[in-house]
């Protein structure tokens, strides 16, 4: 496949700080994307680098092909919903829906009309004065509606309710299987949108330390629930990610498992179970990972 | 990658992108264009209604000094202030706005000096207009003056008070364009020392001039001049802070 992006070391430095350090990575067209990762540790400052807003310390971007810096024909083709986005203090909702079309191609009003209504979103009031909610669904409208080759959405779901958040899913879903494109989605609830994602891009202090397919990330990992002494003897010169104990039972989470440690460990009567997504995040950047490790 | 590579017809062409960002100025013209208007009418009404009350209590002798002292009338000044403030949330808020809305910097500068050009020129016609009607009227029949202040010279014709004023209206926007470039570039921190070093260069000039005795030399420059000359300089000073406004801005990243 094609990538639509593509980053060679990429850095932006403030100061002492490297929001993003040393990301090279390529994303392919038409497919969706989970960028996860902890609260600063770069998602934002990546996706603006990528969209030209934000300016490289070091390394290459490429965006179809060209730097997205200052480039009209490429940003044309790109949309990045800011979860931070700053508009007008006089704007109201209704400006916002007016003017999005100007700068978008592809912009669907019949589209965007209808998640207004599914949204209930109200025209005439102040962006000032919206909700965060009803703040993330304008952006959440303006990303689809735009149909962007390149879709951001950076922090979507903030403050939406699950009924808003399951009408994004869906209205994603359905029209990314119409009008296929490229998205990236930063965010918090991994769990809820882990089904959404075909791609995982897990970043931490600015590096990536995750760049796999969902379905691969998912079976990187397993729980070994068990006795204490069981688990401790199946687990002994592994590495062990994390480890939780209630009384005498365990949980470790250890790497993948070949077909006969499978059987080894249930033979052991161990019980094996699956990894969700969120946990294994959780699990990739928390501070304590070293720690687990050196008592397990 | 080249398999991608952007057709280039299919880029909307740059007169397209560059009337976007004039639309997006004007995207709720209320406070660009309606708000002025009516505190210009409220301001306009409460000075008609003072120079009613001097025709009615000044004796006729003290008429002729009334209109003399109206003539140094500020109470038109605000509406240029108000457009140095208007371009300063122009290029701050709706800067941030644009570059979500994809468009590149260059674009949406060059869109926010047409936006301000042409806005001079609605502004300056209205202002124009007033100033000859006040004139037609003798001070709208109270020897009133607040479009014919001392500042655009008492007897210009009418042609130059339309150029005058447009003169001023795009010194206005663009000081603000600048300004507020200075703020979205480096932020409060950076506007403050910029602002310092304006001062101080400012106050040092005039130190220079006083020390070297050279006020008078000044002052008949500026008589030499003239309104003609000096307002016509003054496009020459906008013209500078458009192109520094722009040369911030080209490395500006917006804040959140």
């Amino acid at each position: 496949m094609t990538p639509v992006i593509h980053t060679r070391d990429l850095t932006r430095r403030y100061g002492s700080l490297a929001a993003v350090d040393g990301v090279s990575i390529s994303l392919d067209e038409n497919r969706i994307y989970g960028l996860l990762g902890r609260n600063g540790a770069g998602k934002t400052t990546l996706m603006s680098l990528l969209t030209g807003q934000e300016f490289a310390t070091s390394g290459e971007i490429e965006v179809f092909g060209e730097s997205p810096v200052e480039n009209a024909a490429v940003l044309q083709r790109v949309c990045f919903i800011k979860e931070s986005q700053r508009y007008p203090d006089d704007f109201k909702v209704k400006h916002v829906l007016r003017s999005a079309p100007w700068f978008f191609p592809n912009w669907d009003a019949a589209f965007a009309n209808a998640l207004v209504s599914d949204f209930r979103l109200p025209l005439n009031r102040k962006m000032k004065k919206l909700s965060r909610g009803q703040f993330s669904a304008v952006g959440v409208i303006v990303g689809l509606a735009s149909r962007a080759p390149v879709t951001f959405f950076d922090e979507p779901y903030l403050g939406l309710d699950a009924v808003a958040r399951q009408v994004f899913y869906d209205r994603l879903l359905a029209d990314y299987a119409e009008h296929p494109r490229t998205v990236v989605l930063s965010t918090h609830l991994i769990d809820e949108v882990a089904d959404l994602l075909e791609h995982v891009l897990l970043i931490d202090a600015g590096r990536i330390i995750v760049d796999a397919p969902t379905d691969e990330l998912r079976g990187s990992a397993v729980n070994v629930v068990g006795g204490r002494d069981a688990v401790d003897r199946f687990t002994a010169g592994r590495k062990v990610l994390h480890r939780d104990g209630i009384g005498g039972l365990v949980s470790a989470t250890v790497s993948r498992l070949t077909e006969a440690e499978r059987t080894a460990a249930r033979s052991a009567g161990l019980e094996l179970t699956p990894v969700s997504l969120q946990q294994l995040v959780v699990r990739l950047t928390e501070g304590t990972t070293q720690e687990f490790q050196e008592s397990a | 990658m080249t398999a991608l590579a952007i057709t280039p017809t299919r880029t909307t062409p740059l007169s397209r992108r560059l009337f976007n960002v004039v639309r997006l100025h004007l995207a709720n013209p209320f406070t660009i264009i309606g708000m002025p208007l009516m505190i210009l009418g409220i301001i306009f009404a409460a000075n008609w209604a003072i120079w009613l009350i001097i025709a009615i209590v000044a004796k006729p002798a003290d008429v002729a000094d009334a209109a003399q002292g109206l003539s140094y009338s500020g109470a038109s000044f605000w509406i240029f202030v108000y457009m140095m403030v208007v371009a300063i949330q122009a290029m701050n808020l709706t800067f941030s706005l644009a570059l979500g809305l994809s468009s590149t910097r260059r674009d949406f500068y060059l869109g926010s000096v047409i936006t301000f050009v042409g806005l001079s020129v609605f502004y300056a016609l209205i202002f124009g207009t007033l100033a000859a009607i006040e004139e037609a009227t003798n001070g709208w029949g109270l020897h009133g003056r607040m479009f014919t202040s001392v500042y655009f010279g008492l007897d210009s014709p009418i042609g130059l008070r339309y150029f005058f004023a447009f003169c001023a209206f795009v010194f206005f926007f663009f000081i603000g364009a600048a300004i507020a470039s200075t703020y979205v570039r480096w932020k409060q921190r950076g506007l403050l020392l910029c602002l310092v070093v304006a001062g101080i260069l400012l106050i040092g000039g005039a130190l220079l001039i006083s020390v070297t005795e050279s006020w008078p030399a000044v002052g008949s420059f500026f008589t030499t001049l003239g309104f003609l000359g000096g307002f016509s300089l003054s496009l020459v000073v906008s013209a500078l802070a458009a192109l520094a406004g722009y040369l911030v801005m080209r490395r500006a990243t917006p804040r959140s």
